[in-house]
């Protein structure tokens, strides 16, 4: 047996073997392996968690929000944890909208999640009830969910836009989303503790498109009216301003019941709508004099080399270029466009933009279809002077007689006034984009009297006519293609309008497919559907037009006098003062409404064109300034009234 | 002179108060974020709340709604001849 200094010097030499084992260890855990098990600690403490960002706004060119983000919960429910199952049960049953016999099944499992989503009103009072667990997420909100929902498009499940709008402007929309680091018990749980923020997400874009939410709902309604009335297939209306290209109003409707924004992606053949595009190139390429008669031939002509007869539904003996637009003569077109060359009818309608995109920013644009000259058969310059062998979208019709608005500068149709980042910023604000000159401003003005020849009393447009505002217009009543085919007894109504003719502020294309009750004609049917929305659009108050521009422009005739009562009361519209488009207006008398009642007065007062103030009840005891006297138009008169003797 | 123990105590409260002082953090840092939570849900809910009253009064004030109320009460929508536009004469 060892002596005890040898065994205690022994156990002192395990003992520092132990501890240096030890501390060998230690280091290799804390230095060697730290970073490894330092991050496997972190990864089971913590959680990294995505903060999604919220999704820009699209409003319309007043702010009205179409699109929006709303905070929006799933819920889920662990029965266990519930104070009081049966007494939370209701309440739990009418938030999550579920049927009693439903919620029971579900309580039955360990946890209960439903998907909802559910608004935040609809999981307030669930905010109390212990056992309830939210998780918070983004959804897209749409206030208005019909409300041109073609062209703006959804989002997908995954949150990037799917289509429309919503997809184009992805990028723009869907902002940056941020990080944050959250603390875990051991059972995977979060706590309730403040997360580490590493990024703050950043807001999307908000995005002001050009469109008008009042005229917008006005095309919506007069199409689907239409559309009910007639029995039709489908329809399209398409309302544009030709001094910028804003697109302010596009409507599109299917039987099917299917959201396709077919005014942008799907084509037709435009019939007559188009031989004011023959007459741009007869005029520019000066092939034709204004007083310059072509033969009715009687309704039915023959041309060489064309297998079917042009007919004309109300011939008359001789035509004038004017003539044939307003009473929308095939045969005398047709003749007319002869003395065109191939290659001068082609670049003419090149210029106004058929056959190819507008460049609108919307996915998938049709281009429509123009063939080059050297394609063309033998019948093909009457065929285009007429509106066939060729295909347009509705928006490429309106950015076309956009340009005869525009004195004959063709301009790039936008959905997109403008862009402003999450501090409100504005980023992008649209400018008019010319394209180029499709034709002189003298043969772009020449064209819009052709146009106005088409409403006027003997017009196939007469039916669209206003009262008060000039209008110039054209009609299209075109055989329909179906599957490749003219689908025999089916037609395509469109109308095409610039409102007023003077200095017009819009365009309106508004097409048909199939009218199945009463007349297929566009001047029975898509002619008096535009004038009613013009109509309402001047008695709306919102809508983008400058009232002092329309104010200014020649009257169709004169107004009638108003001596007589017809039991109407005008409807007045106050003109802001807009000083880039106001001029002079000369003084007038101010008409004597003494001993008249109120309204009466009013209206006559109205219709001079003069504001009026009234003072007192009863009926007018005097004016000021007084009858006779004379006044600027625009101007204030004041009516003193006293109670009926 | 402080004794031995004496060190002890004032190790001891200081600890204590350390402790405290991590506590008191950690309670107010939870209330804080209780509060914020709190007032994000109640955002959340008023924001709900207005898109809610935004597209009832959006659905309300739309022509389909409105149109057939006003025609039921002898109401239509004015012609055009009955719309009148007063001409400004741009200030002197």
């Amino acid at each position: 047996m060892a002596k005890p200094a040898v065994r205690l010097g022994v156990v002192q030499i395990g003992l520092l073997a132990a501890l240096a084992a030890l501390v060998l260890r230690a280091a290799q855990v804390q230095l060697v392996e730290g970073r490894r098990h330092a991050a496997e600690a972190a990864a089971q403490r913590t959680e990294r968690v995505v903060l999604e960002a919220r999704r820009g706004m699209l409003s319309d060119r007043h702010g009205t929000a179409l699109a929006l983000t709303q905070e929006t919960y799933h819920v889920g429910i662990a029965p266990n944890e519930l104070r009081d199952p049966r007494g939370d049960a209701p309440l739990l049953a009418r938030r999550l909208r579920l049927a009693p016999r439903e919620l029971d099944r579900a309580l039955r499992r360990r946890y209960a999640w439903f998907a909802g989503p559910y608004t935040s009103l609809d999981v307030q009072p669930l905010r109390a009830v212990r056992g309830v667990h939210l998780e918070a997420v983004l959804r897209r909100f749409y206030p208005s969910a019909e409300f041109a929902r073609a062209v703006i498009g959804r989002v997908g499940d995954d949150g990037l836009g799917a289509s429309g709008l919503e997809r184009l402007l992805d990028s723009l929309l869907s902002g940056t989303p941020g990080a944050a680091v959250v603390l875990k018990d051991r059972a995977g749980r979060e706590y309730e503790s403040p997360a580490r923020v590493i990024a703050e997400p950043t807001p999307g874009h908000d995005v002001v498109l050009t469109l008008d939410a009042e005229l917008q709902e006005i095309a919506q309604r007069a199409l689907d009216d239409a559309l009910d009335r007639m029995d039709a297939e489908g329809g399209d209306v398409v309302m544009l301003d030709p001094v910028t290209g804003e697109v302010l109003a596009v409507a599109s409707r299917h039987r099917d019941g299917t959201a396709r924004p077919s005014a942008f992606t799907e084509t037709f053949e435009p019939g007559s709508l188009a031989k004011i595009f023959a007459a741009a190139a007869l005029l520019e390429h000066g092939r034709v004099r204004a007083a310059e008669r072509v033969s009715g031939e009687g309704g039915s002509y023959r041309m060489p080399g064309r297998p079917t007869p042009l007919t004309d539904e109300h011939p008359l003996p001789s035509l004038t270029l004017a003539d044939a637009i307003r009473v929308s003569s095939n045969i005398a077109l047709a003749k007319f466009a002869a003395r065109l060359k191939p290659d001068e009818q082609y670049e003419t309608l090149r210029a106004f933009g058929v056959g190819a995109p507008t460049g609108i920013e919307f996915p998938a644009e049709a281009q429509g279809k123009l063939r080059l000259p050297s394609e063309w058969t033998g019948p093909s310059s009457t065929s285009l002077a007429i509106g066939y062998e060729l295909s347009v979208t509705p928006l490429q019709l309106a950015a076309a007689y956009g340009a005869i608005a525009n004195d004959g500068v063709l301009l790039q149709p936008t959905l997109i006034r403008e862009v402003r980042d999450p501090s409100g910023a504005v980023r992008y604000r649209h400018r008019p984009e010319p394209v180029r000159r499709a034709v002189t401003p003298q043969v772009a003005a020449r064209l819009r009297d052709l146009l106005r020849g088409v409403v006027e009393a003997g017009g196939t447009g007469e039916r669209a006519a206003l009262a008060n505002f000039q209008l110039a217009a054209k009609t299209g009543t075109a055989r329909r293609v179906v599957d490749g085919r003219y689908a025999p007894g089916q037609y395509t109504a469109s109308f095409a309008a610039l409102f007023p003719a003077d200095d017009p502020q819009l365009v309106v294309v508004m097409k048909i497919d199939n009218p199945q009750k009463g007349s297929y004609f566009a001047a029975q049917t898509a002619a008096p559907v535009t004038r009613s929305m013009l109509e309402q659009a001047l008695a709306a108050r919102t809508v983008a037009l400058d009232r002092a521009r329309l104010s200014n422009v020649a009257p169709t005739a004169e107004r009638a006098p108003l001596e007589e009562p017809d039991g109407v009361v005008p409807y007045v519209v106050s003109v802001p003062y807009a000083p880039d488009s106001t001029r002079a207006q000369p003084a007038r008398a101010v008409p004597d409404v003494t001993g008249r009642g109120l309204r009466e007065a009013a209206r006559t007062l109205h219709r001079r064109g003069f504001r009026v103030v009234v003072k007192g009840w009863g009926v007018v005891h005097h004016s000021w300034p007084a009858a006779g006297a004379s006044a600027a138009a625009g101007s204030t008169v004041t009516l003193f009234a006293e109670p009926r003797p | 002179m402080i004794k031995g123990r004496h060190w002890l105590a004032i190790w001891l409260v200081a600890l204590l108060a350390a402790l405290w002082a991590v506590i008191a953090r950690q309670t107010a840092s939870l209330n804080a974020a209780r509060a914020l939570t709190d007032l994000r849900a109640q955002r959340a809910g008023l924001e709900g709340r207005r898109d809610e009253l935004e597209r009832r009064i959006r659905t309300a004030g739309s022509r389909a709604v409105l149109l057939p109320r006003a025609e039921r009460l002898g109401l239509r929508l004015p012609a055009d001849t009955e719309i009148i536009l007063i001409p400004v004469s741009p200030p002197r």
